[in-house]
C-alpha cells in the first residue's frame, strides 16, 4: 500500500516537474544572496509586496486591506494582500506568509495574528531576501524582523494623561483633583506601555499633590484589567466608589480604552455620581456619541490609512536606495532585538476636534457630525 | 490489464486510485496556474513543514474512524500538550528531549482517560471527545494564561528544522541524498527478498519485468522526492517533521495491514458483534485506538509548537476537522470498517496541496475554505455514489478487477490460478 502511495505521489511529481522545469539549489525564489542586513536588499518598481493581515475581526482590519491596496498601487508595486481565516488564523497566516515567500515577494508586511508564532516564516522570508516589516503588532522572539511600523503607544499614554489633566482643569480651574487609574490586561504587552506613558505625565502631579489617588492604587499591577474585560473594570470601579468615595467627589479617571471608559461611566452612574472626566482610546463607534454629548471626555484615533501608507513609504525608500528614518525605542524590543521602528503619532480626539480628526473615515466622521 | 494488476498489486480500493489521480490533477492544474511554483523544491518543503501536523493527526484519526468512532478532541489535546511542553522548558528548564518525553506522556495520559470512557464505560466517542475538546481547551487556557509561550530554538527543530548540511557541497543536501539512496536500496532489497520468499514458499512469483518496472517506478519517485527535498536553498533539506511523518506512516501502515491487532481494528469497525464473537476484545481495540489518537495529537501539537516557535492560545482550533476531512477524502467510510493509512495520507496531501495551490494563486482564505468544503463533499459523494451503483467508479471499467476487497496480505498465494499457464510456473519453481 505504501509503495503505491509513494508511486502515486511520485507520478504526480514527475508529471509536474516535466511541466515546471527544474531549478538548481540556491537558485530558487528570491535572490538568496547575502541578506544579513536590510540595507543590501534590492527592491525594484513593480516588485511583489506581500501583506499578511489577521482575520477581519474588526472594522480597522478591513480598512487596512483597502488602504494597503491603494498605497501599494500608487507606489508602483504589485500587491498580494491576504487575510487569515477567522476560524484558524495562526496556521493560515503562517501558510500565507510562506506562499508570499514562494511567490518571490520582495517585501512582506505582517499584521500578526499572534506575533510570537511567526518565527519560522519570517526566517524563511529573510532567507529569500525579502524585507520583513511588522505592522501594527510587533513580531516577537526573532532577529528576522527588519522594521516595525506602528503608532507610538507610549505617546498614546502621554496623550491620555495630558487629556485627563486638561479635562479636569476645564471643569474645575484648580486642584487638588481626586482621580483613579485603570490599566489594560497584563498579558498584552502594549497595556504596560500605555500606562507608563500616562504616568509619565501624571506621576509628577501626584508627587506635588495636584492629583490625589484616593484608593491609593497607583501601580500597573494594582490597576490592571484582566483580559481588557469591561465587567472587570466596572466591578473594580464600583468597589472603589463604595470604599473611598462615599463622601468625596471623583474628578477624573484614567481609562486605557473606550470599552473600559464606558464600563467606568456605567459604574459611576449606578453609584449616583456625576460623570468624571474619563479618557479612552480606539475611537469605537459606541464611544463617539458619548464624547459628542460630553459624557466621555476623550479618545485616541489611530489613522489606519496613514499607518499603511507609512509602511509603503518605507518600502519605497528602500527601493530608492534611501535609508529609512527609523527610531530605536526600547518599547519595541521583541525579546531578541530592538526593532527599528517607524512610529506614528496618534491623534487625541475630544468633542472640539472630532469632526476634523475623523476626516477620511466616513463612518466615524458621520457619527461625529451627528453628535 | 492483468499486467497493471501485477504492477500495482491488490487490496486497493478504487477511491484511492481516484485520489491519486486527483492528486496528480491538482499538481498539474496548479503547476500551470502558478507557472510551476507549486513544484519548486522550496514550496514542496514548505508544504511538508506546514501540513505535517494534519497528516500526523490523520494517521490516528483513520484508525479511530475504521474502528467506528470519531475524535473531536485532537485539537484541544494538541494545544494542551503544546502549552505543557512549552511551559516545562520555560518554567522548569526542561531540556528539549525531556520536554518531548513529557509531551508524549501527557498524550498517553489524556488518551487513557478518553479510552477509559469509550471502551469501559461505553460512552460514545463523539460525546467523550466533545467533552475532551472543552476540558482540554480550558486546561490549555488556564496553564498558558491565554497567552503565547515561546520555546527555545533547539526544541523548535522538531517542527522547523532540517537534516543538517555536512560534508562537501555538491549542490544538494548530502543528508537528503544519502537518505534517498538508502531508501532506494531498501526498496530494491525488499522486492528482491519478496521474490526469494515467494519462491521458497512455492507461491506464484510475478514475472521479472514486473518487479523491475515496479521497483523502477518507486526508485524514480524516491529520486524525484530526494531531488525536491535536496535541491532547496542552502540550509534546507528534508524537514525533520517530514522524517517523523514518514516513520509514523510506515509504522502505522505496517500495524494496520500486517498485524493481528491491526486486522482486529477493521473487524471491530466492520461488525463489532461478529468480531467479539470471534474472540476479538473490542474493549482493547477501542481503548487502544482512542489512546493512540491522543498520543498522535500530542505529537502533532509538539511539532506545531516547534514550527511556530511558540505555543499559542488558539493552537489546535479546527484541527480535528482538517484531520477528519483528510481521512474521508482518503476513502474511509463513516460507518467504520473501511479506510487505509495510505489513503488518508493521500487525502491529507490532496487537501494540503489544494490549500497551498490556491494560496499561491492568491485566492483569499475564505474562498479557499469554500473550495475545500466542496472538494470534501464531492469526494465522499463520488465514493458513496460508486458504491450504490455497485461499481467502483468511472475508472471502474479499467480497474474492474480490483473490486474485491482483499483483507489478506498474501492474496496472491491464496488465489486460484487464473489460467492453465499459471500452473506450470508454480511447478517449475519447486
Amino acid at each position: 500500500m505504501r509503495k503505491k502511495l509513494i508511486a502515486g505521489i511520485g507520478l504526480a511529481l514527475v508529471a509536474g516537474l516535466a511541466l515546471s522545469g527544474c531549478s538548481a539549489r540556491g537558485n530558487d525564489t528570491g535572490s538568496g544572496s547575502s541578506s544579513d542586513g536590510a540595507s543590501n536588499v534590492k527592491i525594484e518598481k513593480g516588485a511583489l509586496i506581500g501583506v499578511a493581515l489577521p482575520a477581519k475581526t474588526s472594522q480597522n482590519w478591513v480598512l487596512a486591506g483597502a488602504a494597503f491596496e491603494k498605497s501599494i498601487k500608487d507606489a508602483g508595486f504589485k500587491a498580494d494582500i491576504q487575510y487569515a481565516n477567522a476560524g484558524n488564523p495562526v496556521p493560515d497566516q503562517q501558510a500565507q506568509i510562506q506562499s508570499m515567500v514562494t511567490k518571490g515577494a520582495k517585501a512582506i508586511i505582517v499584521g500578526a495574528a499572534d506575533g510570537s508564532q511567526l518565527g519560522t516564516q519570517v526566517a524563511a522570508a529573510k532567507k529569500s531576501g525579502a524585507v520583513v516589516i511588522a505592522w501594527d503588532r510587533n513580531i516577537l522572539n526573532t532577529t528576522n524582523v527588519d522594521y516595525y511600523v506602528a503608532f507610538n503607544n507610549f505617546k498614546v499614554g502621554q496623550l491620555q494623561g495630558q487629556a485627563l489633566l486638561d479635562g479636569m482643569k476645564a471643569k474645575k480651574s484648580s486642584g487638588p483633583y481626586n482621580i483613579e487609574l485603570f490599566s489594560g490586561s497584563p498579558d498584552d504587552a502594549n497595556a504596560k506601555v500605555f500606562f507608563n506613558g500616562a504616568m509619565d505625565v501624571l506621576q509628577p502631579k501626584i508627587d506635588d499633590g495636584t492629583l490625589k489617588v484616593v484608593s491609593g492604587r497607583t501601580s500597573f499591577s494594582e490597576t490592571n484589567t484582566q483580559g481588557w474585560l469591561a465587567q472587570n473594570a466596572q466591578s473594580r470601579m464600583t468597589d472603589i466608589l463604595t470604599k473611598s468615595y462615599t463622601n468625596t467627589e471623583l474628578d477624573g479617571v484614567l481609562s486605557p480604552n473606550d470599552t473600559l471608559a464606558r464600563a467606568i461611566l456605567t459604574a459611576t452612574k449606578a453609584a449616583g455620581k456625576p460623570n468624571p472626566v474619563v479618557t479612552g482610546q480606539d475611537s469605537e463607534t459606541a464611544s463617539i456619541p458619548l464624547i459628542m454629548q460630553g459624557e466621555q471626555y476623550s479618545t485616541i484615533y489611530k489613522n489606519t490609512t496613514e499607518e499603511a501608507q507609512a509602511a509603503i513609504d518605507l518600502v519605497s525608500d528602500l527601493a530608492d536606495g534611501k535609508t529609512p528614518k527609523t527610531t530605536e525605542d526600547k518599547n519595541n524590543d521583541n525579546g531578541k532585538k530592538v526593532v527599528p521602528a517607524v512610529e506614528l503619532t496618534p491623534i487625541l480626539v475630544t468633542k472640539e476636534n472630532a469632526v476634523e480628526a475623523y476626516k477620511g473615515n466616513d463612518t466615524l466622521e458621520e457619527l461625529a457630525k451627528k453628535g | 490489464m492483468k499486467n497493471l494488476k501485477l504492477l500495482f498489486g491488490k487490496g486497493n480500493s478504487i477511491g484511492q486510485y481516484g485520489m491519486i489521480i486527483a492528486l496528480i490533477a491538482i499538481l498539474i492544474l496548479f503547476s500551470i496556474l502558478t507557472n510551476g511554483l507549486i513544484l519548486e523544491p522550496t514550496n514542496i518543503i514548505n508544504v511538508f513543514l506546514q501540513y505535517s501536523y494534519i497528516l500526523i493527526l490523520a494517521l490516528g484519526m483513520v484508525m479511530v474512524i475504521i474502528a467506528g468512532h470519531i475524535d473531536l478532541s485532537v485539537g484541544s489535546v494538541a494545544a494542551f500538550t503544546g502549552i505543557i511542553v512549552a511551559q516545562s522548558m520555560a518554567q522548569w528548564n526542561f531540556p528539549a528531549w525531556a520536554a518531548i518525553i513529557l509531551g508524549l506522556a501527557v498524550g498517553a495520559a489524556v488518551g487513557a482517560w478518553q479510552g477509559f470512557w469509550v471502551a469501559f464505560v461505553k460512552v460514545p466517542a463523539f460525546i467523550v471527545t466533545l467533552a475532551g475538546q472543552l476540558i482540554f481547551r480550558g486546561a490549555n487556557q488556564i496553564i498558558g494564561n491565554s497567552t503565547s509561550q515561546p520555546v527555545p530554538d533547539d526544541y523548535a527543530q522538531i517542527g522547523s528544522g532540517f537534516l543538517p548540511d555536512f560534508g562537501p557541497d555538491f549542490g544538494f543536501s548530502n543528508g537528503t541524498v544519502i537518505l534517498g539512496i538508502i531508501t532506494c536500496l531498501v526498496l530494491v532489497f525488499l522486492e528482491f527478498r519478496g521474490r526469494q520468499r515467494r519462491k521458497k514458499m512455492q507461491a506464484e512469483v510475478v514475472p521479472l519485468w514486473v518487479s523491475i518496472v515496479r521497483t523502477g517506478i518507486l526508485v524514480a519517485v524516491t529520486l524525484v522526492a530526494t531531488y525536491l527535498f535536496g535541491a532547496g536553498p542552502a540550509g534546507t533539506s528534508i524537514p525533520i517533521v517530514a522524517i517523523i511523518l514518514g516513520v509514523l506512516t510506515i509504522l502505522y501502515g505496517f500495524l494496520t495491514k500486517n498485524t493481528i491487532f491491526g486486522r482486529q481494528v477493521y473487524a471491530v469497525g466492520g461488525n463489532a458483534n461478529a468480531a467479539v464473537l470471534s474472540g476479538v476484545s473490542a474493549r482493547k481495540v477501542n481503548f487502544f485506538v482512542m489512546m493512540n489518537m491522543s498520543v498522535l495529537a500530542a505529537v502533532a501539537g509538539m511539532v506545531f509548537v516547534g514550527y511556530s516557535g511558540a505555543s499559542g492560545p488558539a493552537d489546535g482550533t479546527g484541527w480535528e476537522l482538517d484531520a477528519i476531512a483528510a481521512v474521508f477524502v482518503g476513502g474511509a467510510a463513516v460507518a467504520g470498517g473501511i479506510g487505509t493509512i495510505s489513503g488518508s495520507i493521500i487525502g491529507g496531501l490532496v487537501m494540503a496541496l489544494l490549500s497551498n495551490g490556491l494560496s499561491l494563486v492568491g485566492l483569499e482564505s475564505n474562498k479557499v475554505q469554500i473550495i475545500r468544503g466542496l472538494v470534501l463533499l464531492v469526494a465522499v459523494a463520488f465514493d458513496v455514489y460508486s458504491k450504490s451503483q455497485g461499481r467502483p467508479s468511472l475508472i471502474g471499467g479499467m480497474l474492474k478487477q480490483f473490486q474485491r476487497k482483499d483483507t489478506e496480505q498474501n492474496t496472491v498465494a491464496a488465489q486460484q490460478p487464473r489460467s492453465i499457464e499459471d500452473q506450470p510456473e508454480k511447478v517449475n519453481s519447486q
